[in-house]
């Protein structure tokens, strides 16, 4: 198990299943409100769903109204369990607080890098600490 | 307000910008004169919104200062003309009426500027649309950074913005000296140029120097293209931008020349029409009324081509202005359709068939032309006239 340090933005202790995307993501266009389903067809995780998983990406980037489709996903019972970047920008801050998802970001790395696609992670803002159980190969 | 005692929206909001401040090293939050706000057209909203407002219209949150809407997908009287749906239509209006509930004014403008908003010197604010912003910073010298649909939502409820980037002095020197010593005579030419600077410095801070006698309208076209292309939001223009009397041209670190060639360069980057124009747009940012009558100078001894759509947006605070009603008048006899809220950037409209579009904006180019099917040309207005008259 791994364990780094974490700033915390929006507090909550979460644990699940890591979905990681390795590009800078635009909420607004690249994820469907409806289904959380990730509609970037450059993006490897197309047709994948962030729903109810620890969503893992760089940043965000885009229109500033992907905060309200951040807000959304919660409203249409899709919302990621958390969401893990590692520059938090305005507009997953914003939708992170409207939507009451825990956010947390500014690990020493890259956390598109150490965290795989169905490792399982655990948040706890109150110790700052993300942990990483690799899925079993 | 954060512990919730206003209500649940309230204390979001009111988290949402000490969080931002937080992020940004903030010490305080502070007062702001006004807020100009983003996420208001359908088609570059989309439906999430509506949730969000049953949150905000649950509380019947209202702003606490001034606050103006950004252009809308449509025009609120000449949608059908547009050949917009009504199922489109419908959702546009919903929007509206949600943020004019909160109290906002429903300009649905890029330019408050050119219909009596303009900033003071100094001021705080928490504008979003980006031309406005570097409107606000570069010509008129009030302070704002670029906020969000969000960040400027719960600035307008709340009064209030945290205190960093360009809202502090020493965020606001400039650091690139630009010798324009290409001939910037055109609308077009102000546009290039600041395509190129955003381009190339993405996120900094210009001093345009040989550009001294430029008018509002000239600026608009410069402001808007860096400010979309390379996320500018301040610059600084010998003469013009209230700071650059405090500004001693040899300290800023980096120094380069804008010649023929680099304006030459962004002409051809958009000059992809192939065949016959379907489509000329002015309006971005909205014309001001010196704008249209311009327009109205070219066809006064010329008229329209047949086959070919010209459309022109501004505020609707202009169109229906007496002042404007003579030139309104001309250029609707000779086909040119007018429509104000909206423009070709956040309208679906545009994309309906009218796929081969010239226009003198910088900025419209650089958005249109990410939808793969539309072909663009930037021209000099005067050029796009001779191409479109007879």
């Amino acid at each position: 198990m791994r364990k780094l340090k974490i700033r915390s933005i929006v507090d909550g202790r979460v644990e699940g299943i890591a979905i990681v995307s390795p590009k800078p993501i635009s909420f607004f266009g690249e994820i469907d409100p409806k289904s959380g389903v990730v509609l970037d067809s450059e993006n490897p995780l197309y047709g994948e769903t962030i729903a109810n998983k620890i969503f893992v990406f760089p940043e965000g980037r885009g229109s500033t109204v992907g905060s309200y489709v951040i807000y959304g996903l919660v409203k249409n019972h899709v919302s990621p369990l958390a969401l893990v970047a590692n520059n938090a920008e305005t507009i997953v801050i914003a939708g992170a607080i409207l939507a009451e998802i825990p956010l947390v970001d500014q690990t020493k790395e890259d956390v598109t890098a150490i965290i795989k696609n169905g490792d399982i992670i655990q948040i706890d803002t109150e110790k700052q600490l993300l942990k990483i159980k690799e899925k079993r190969k | 307000m954060l512990e919730g005692e206003k209500g649940d929206a309230i204390a979001k909001l009111m988290q949402l910008i000490v969080k931002i401040g937080e992020v940004n090293k903030a010490e305080k939050l502070i007062p702001i004169a006004s807020a100009q706000i983003a996420g208001v057209s359908y088609f570059t909203v989309g439906d999430s919104i509506f949730s969000f407002f049953d949150l905000l219209r649950k509380d019947e949150v209202k702003v606490s200062v001034p606050s103006w809407l950004n252009p809308a997908g449509m025009d609120r009287n000449k949608w059908k003309v547009m050949k917009i749906d009504e199922k489109f239509a419908k959702k546009q209006f919903e929007i509206i009426q949600n943020y004019e509930k909160m109290g906002i004014e429903t300009t649905l403008s890029c330019t408050p500027y050119l219909i009596g908003h303009q900033p003071s010197y100094g001021e705080h604010l928490a504008w979003s649309e980006s031309s406005a912003v570097i409107m606000a910073n570069g010509f008129f010298g009030a302070r704002t950074n670029r906020e969000g649909a969000p960040s400027s939502l719960a600035a307008a409820i709340t009064g209030l913005t945290a205190d960093y980037g360009l809202h502090k002095k020493e965020n606001r020197t400039p650091n690139v000296l630009i010798d324009v010593e290409a001939q910037i005579q055109h609308l077009s030419d102000f546009s290039a140029l600041g395509y190129w600077f955003g381009e190339r410095f993405h996120g900094l801070i210009p001093f345009f120097s040989n550009i001294e006698q430029v008018n509002i309208d000239e600026t608009k076209m410069l402001a808007s293209a860096m400010a979309s292309v390379g996320s500018v939001a301040h610059f600084y223009i010998q003469n013009l931008t209230p700071e650059a009397k405090g500004i001693n041209q040899k300290d800023i670190e980096e120094h380069i020349v804008f010649t023929e060639k680099e304006k030459k360069k962004v002409y051809e980057l958009y000059s992809s029409i192939k065949g016959e124009v379907d489509l000329v747009t002015i309006g971005c940012p909205h014309t001001s009324l010196n704008d249209l009558m311009l327009i109205e100078s070219y066809l006064k001894k010329q008229s329209l081509r047949e086959g070919v759509e010209f459309w022109v947006f501004s505020s609707n605070k202009i169109i229906q202005s007496k002042a404007a009603s003579n030139t309104i008048r001309n250029l609707e006899n000779q086909g040119v359709k007018i429509f104000a809220d909206t423009c070709m950037v956040v309208t679906p409209a545009v994309r309906n068939n009218l796929l081969n579009i010239m226009t003198n904006s910088a900025k419209a180019a650089f958005y249109l032309s990410r939808d793969k099917d539309i072909n663009v040309k930037l021209l000099q207005l005067e050029r796009i006239m001779e191409r479109v008259t007879k």
